[in-house]
C-alpha cells in the first residue's frame, strides 16, 4: 500500500477515529492518508465535517479515539506531554483563517515566538525570522501586528508557520476570509514558502475555486454518527 | 524571544492593572518594612536618651512622666523638688552622680536644661560615650550656656553671642487646659536684664539634650529669684502706695529701673528649685550596673513626696504600650498584604478571559502546559517583585520623612534603618505571596483547551 518506508513520509494517518465525547454523536474517521516530504494536499470538505478537529488531531493537540498519526516517522500521539509540545514546536507548521497572531508583539515578534520552540540556534532566530519576512514583503517587522493589513498578517503567519523549518505545515481554511482574488494570492504564497522551505503543506478548504491549485485533492466525507472506514482513500 | 519578553508584553498590555496591581503590593511592603523600621530605631532613640542614668528622680505624678519631662524635655515638670528634699536624698545612697536638673525657661522655644557642670563632667548621653563639644568649653560660670547640637542649629548661635532667657515655656490653651488653668495663661517674660553667655556648642548624641540649651542651675535659681524679689517690691510698694498721699513718690517707678539685680547672695532655700535628679549609683569597675539598685529604687519609691523611675524599664514599659499599638499595624500590613495577593490573583484571573487564545497559540507554537504555567506563575512573581522593589523606596523615602518630621517635631532623632535580613524577609515574603496568588491563574493557564481557543471568533 505504501511503497515507501514510514520515515520517510511527511504525514502518515492510519485508521483514525475521533469521536467527540459529548455531543451530537460527531464523529471522524479516516483509513489512510499519507504525504510525502514536500508534497502539497488539499483536503475538501463543507463546514462541519471536521477538517480542523482532523487537522488538530494531526498536530497532536487532540488524541484521536483510535489509530495512528505519524508525522516524519514518529508517532505523535505515542509522546505525552512536554515532548508533544516540543515535537509540534519543531516539526510542524499551522496556518489559521484567523491567522492567530499573538496580538501587541510585532510582526517580528511573532516569528521569534515561533523560534523559541524550535530547534534552530538561539543566535540564528533574529536573522533567520528578518530574512523570512522580507522573503515575503513583510515591510514594517517591527510594528505591531494588530496595525497591519489583513494581507500582511497573513504573511506574517505563514511566516511564523514555516520558520521552525517544519516538515509539516497545517493550514486550516487559510484563505476563507478573503475575497476571491486575495485568496488565491494568499494559496499561492503559502504554497511557494512552503515549497522554498521544503515544508509538506495539507490545506483544508471548503472553495471549490480552490481545487486547481493543488495537483492532489483529497475529500474528507466522512459525516453521521456510523462513517464508513476509509472515507478518504490515499493512496501516494 | 524568551519568556521575560512574553511576560512583559502581558504586563505592559494591561498597564493599568499591572500599575495598580503591583501598587497594592508596594504598599504592604513600604508600610510592613516602614513599621519595622521604626519600631526598632523608634526604640533605640529612646533608649541613647537616658544615656548612664541609674535612677530619675522627679515630683511629676507617674515614672513615665517623669522620664518624659526630664530626659526627652517633652514639657517642664508642674512640681519641683524643694531643696532640702534634694539635700537629704542625696546623702541617702553610695551616688556616682546625683545631678540636679531644672526645666522651665526657654529661649525661642527651645527648653533651657539648668544644671551642674556634673551633668558634663560624669553624666554621659550614650551609656559609653561622654559628651563632646564641637566648639568651646563646658560652662563654668553663671550666665554662661552650652547649646545642644540642634539647639545651635535651630538658633544660629554662635559662640561669644548674649542671649536674654525666657522665664517659662510658652504653653498651648489645650496644655493650660489640662492644668486647670482658665483665663490667659500667666505670660511668659524675657530676663533682658540677664545676659547669657554662649560658651560652647555640644556634638549631636541623637538624644533629646541636642535642642536643649544647657545653663548652670544657680542662674536659673537667680532667675527666679529676680523673680520673687520684683514681686515683693510690688508687694511692698502697694502697701506703701495705699498709706501715703499721691504725689509722695513720684520718682518711685524711675528708682525701681535702676533696682540692682539678684545676684546668687540673694537666693533663699525656696529659690533652689529642682524638677528633676539624674542620679547613678557607684559601680564596680566595668560594670554598668550595680546590685543596689532594687534597695534604692524601692527605697525611694516608698517617700510620697517624689517620684522615682528606672529609664530602662519606663522605656521597656513604655514600648510594651507602644508594642502592642505596632503589632496591631503590623497585623494592619499584612491585612493589606494579603489583599494585594487577592488583587494580584483577580487581575491575572481575569486577564485569563482575554489570554485563552494567546496560550493556545503558544501551545501551537510549541509551548508545553508546563510552560504556560510556569510563564503565568513568573508574571505573578514579577508583579509581585515590582511591587516590592517600590516598596522598599517608598519606605525608605517614607522613613526618611517619618524621621524628619519626628525630629523637627519632637527633637527625637531617628535612624530608621532595618536589616539587611529583615528587609529580605518581607521583599521575599511579598514575592511568595504573588506567586501563591499565581498559582490558581496559572492552573487556569495550564488547563485551558488549545482546541477549543483555537477557532475563529464569533
Amino acid at each position: 500500500m505504501i511503497a515507501q518506508p514510514a520515515e520517510n513520509l511527511a504525514l502518515e494517518v492510519r485508521g483514525l477515529e475521533f469521536r467527540y465525547r459529548s455531543g451530537g454523536g460527531f464523529a471522524l474517521s479516516l483509513a489512510n492518508l499519507a504525504i510525502r516530504p514536500g508534497e502539497q494536499v488539499l483536503l475538501r470538505g463543507g463546514s462541519g465535517t471536521g477538517k480542523s478537529t482532523l487537522l488538530q488531531v494531526i498536530a497532536g493537540l487532540v488524541d484521536p479515539s483510535g489509530g495512528t498519526v505519524r508525522v516524519a516517522g514518529t508517532d505523535v500521539h505515542a509522546l505525552r506531554g512536554a515532548a508533544r509540545d516540543r515535537f509540534r514546536g519543531t516539526h510542524v507548521g499551522m496556518i489559521f483563517q484567523t491567522f492567530n497572531l499573538l496580538q501587541g508583539f510585532s510582526a517580528l515578534e511573532n516569528v521569534l515566538a515561533a523560534l523559541m520552540f524550535s530547534e534552530l540556534p538561539r543566535n540564528e532566530h533574529r536573522q533567520h525570522a528578518v530574512s523570512l519576512l522580507r522573503t515575503l514583503n513583510v515591510p514594517n517587522p517591527d510594528s505591531p501586528v494588530e496595525t497591519m493589513s489583513v494581507g500582511q498578517q497573513q504573511r506574517v503567519a505563514v511566516a511564523r508557520a514555516v520558520a521552525c523549518r517544519p516538515t509539516l505545515v497545517l493550514a486550516d481554511e487559510p484563505t476563507a476570509s478573503l475575497d476571491p482574488e486575495n485568496a488565491s494570492a494568499a494559496i499561492e504564497l503559502i504554497q511557494t514558502t512552503c515549497a522554498q522551505n521544503g515544508a509538506a503543506l495539507l490545506c483544508t478548504s471548503h472553495d471549490p475555486a480552490m481545487t486547481s491549485r493543488f495537483s492532489r485533492v483529497e475529500s474528507l466525507g466522512a459525516l453521521g454518527p456510523a462513517p464508513d472506514r476509509g472515507a478518504v482513500g490515499a493512496g501516494a | 524571544m524568551n519568556d521575560w519578553m512574553i511576560i512583559r508584553r502581558s504586563l505592559s498590555s494591561r498597564r493599568l492593572s499591572t500599575v495598580f496591581t503591583s501598587l497594592s503590593v508596594a504598599v504592604a511592603v513600604a508600610l510592613m518594612l516602614l513599621l519595622l523600621m521604626m519600631r526598632d530605631s523608634g526604640r533605640a532613640a529612646f533608649e541613647r536618651g537616658s544615656g548612664n542614668m541609674h535612677l530619675l528622680v522627679s515630683a511629676d505624678s507617674d515614672p513615665l512622666t517623669a522620664i518624659l519631662n526630664s530626659v526627652f524635655l517633652a514639657a517642664p515638670p508642674r512640681r519641683p523638688i524643694e531643696h532640702a528634699k534634694f539635700e537629704q536624698l542625696a546623702g541617702r545612697a553610695p551616688w556616682e552622680y546625683f545631678i540636679p536638673t531644672q526645666l522651665g525657661d526657654s529661649y525661642q522655644g527651645l527648653p533651657v536644661f539648668a544644671t551642674t557642670t556634673e551633668f558634663f563632667s560624669r553624666f554621659k548621653p550614650d551609656p559609653v560615650e561622654p559628651w563632646k563639644l564641637k566648639s568651646g568649653r563646658f560652662f563654668d560660670k553663671n550666665f554662661e550656656v552650652v547649646l545642644g547640637a540642634r539647639a545651635a542649629e535651630a538658633t544660629g548661635l554662635k559662640l561669644g553671642d548674649r542671649i536674654a532667657l525666657t522665664h517659662g515655656m510658652p504653653k498651648t490653651r489645650a496644655q493650660l487646659d489640662e492644668e486647670g488653668v482658665t483665663g490667659d495663661a500667666p505670660a511668659p517674660h524675657v530676663h533682658d536684664e540677664y545676659k547669657f553667655e554662649v560658651v560652647g556648642v555640644l556634638e549631636p548624641t541623637g538624644g533629646a539634650h541636642d535642642r536643649a540649651i544647657i545653663t548652670s542651675i544657680t542662674s536659673a535659681w537667680i532667675l527666679h529669684a529676680h523673680d520673687r524679689h520684683e514681686k515683693e517690691e510690688h508687694e511692698h510698694e502697694a502697701q506703701e502706695k495705699a498709706g501715703e498721699k499721691p504725689g509722695e513718690h513720684a520718682d518711685h517707678a524711675h528708682e525701681e529701673e535702676h533696682e540692682p539685680l539678684t545676684t546668687e547672695a540673694d537666693l533663699i532655700d525656696s529659690d533652689r528649685k529642682i524638677t528633676g535628679i539624674y542620679a547613678r549609683l557607684a559601680t564596680r569597675p566595668g560594670s554598668d550596673s550595680s546590685s543596689i539598685i532594687p534597695v534604692i529604687f524601692n527605697q525611694l519609691r516608698s517617700d510620697p513626696t517624689i517620684t522615682v523611675a528606672q529609664p530602662t524599664q519606663e522605656i521597656d514599659k513604655l514600648f510594651r504600650i507602644v508594642g502592642s499599638v505596632d503589632q496591631i499595624l503590623i497585623a494592619m500590613a499584612a491585612v493589606v498584604a494579603a489583599s494585594s495577593g487577592i488583587s494580584i490573583l483577580l487581575a491575572l484571573y481575569n486577564s485569563m478571559e482575554q489570554r485563552r487564545r494567546q496560550i493556545a497559540v503558544l501551545r501551537v507554537l510549541g509551548a508545553s502546559a508546563g510552560r504556560i504555567f510556569r510563564l503565568v506563575l513568573a508574571e505573578s512573581i514579577a508583579l509581585g517583585a515590582i511591587g516590592a522593589a517600590c516598596g522598599f523606596v517608598m519606605a525608605i523615602v517614607g522613613a526618611r520623612l517619618v524621621a524628619s518630621e519626628m525630629k523637627a517635631r519632637l527633637g527625637l532623632v531617628i535612624e530608621p534603618s532595618v536589616t539587611p535580613m529583615v528587609a529580605g524577609l518581607v521583599i521575599a515574603g511579598a514575592v511568595l505571596l504573588a506567586a501563591a496568588a499565581g498559582l490558581l491563574p496559572a492552573v487556569v493557564a495550564y488547563r485551558t483547551s488549545v482546541a477549543k481557543n483555537l477557532r475563529p471568533l464569533g
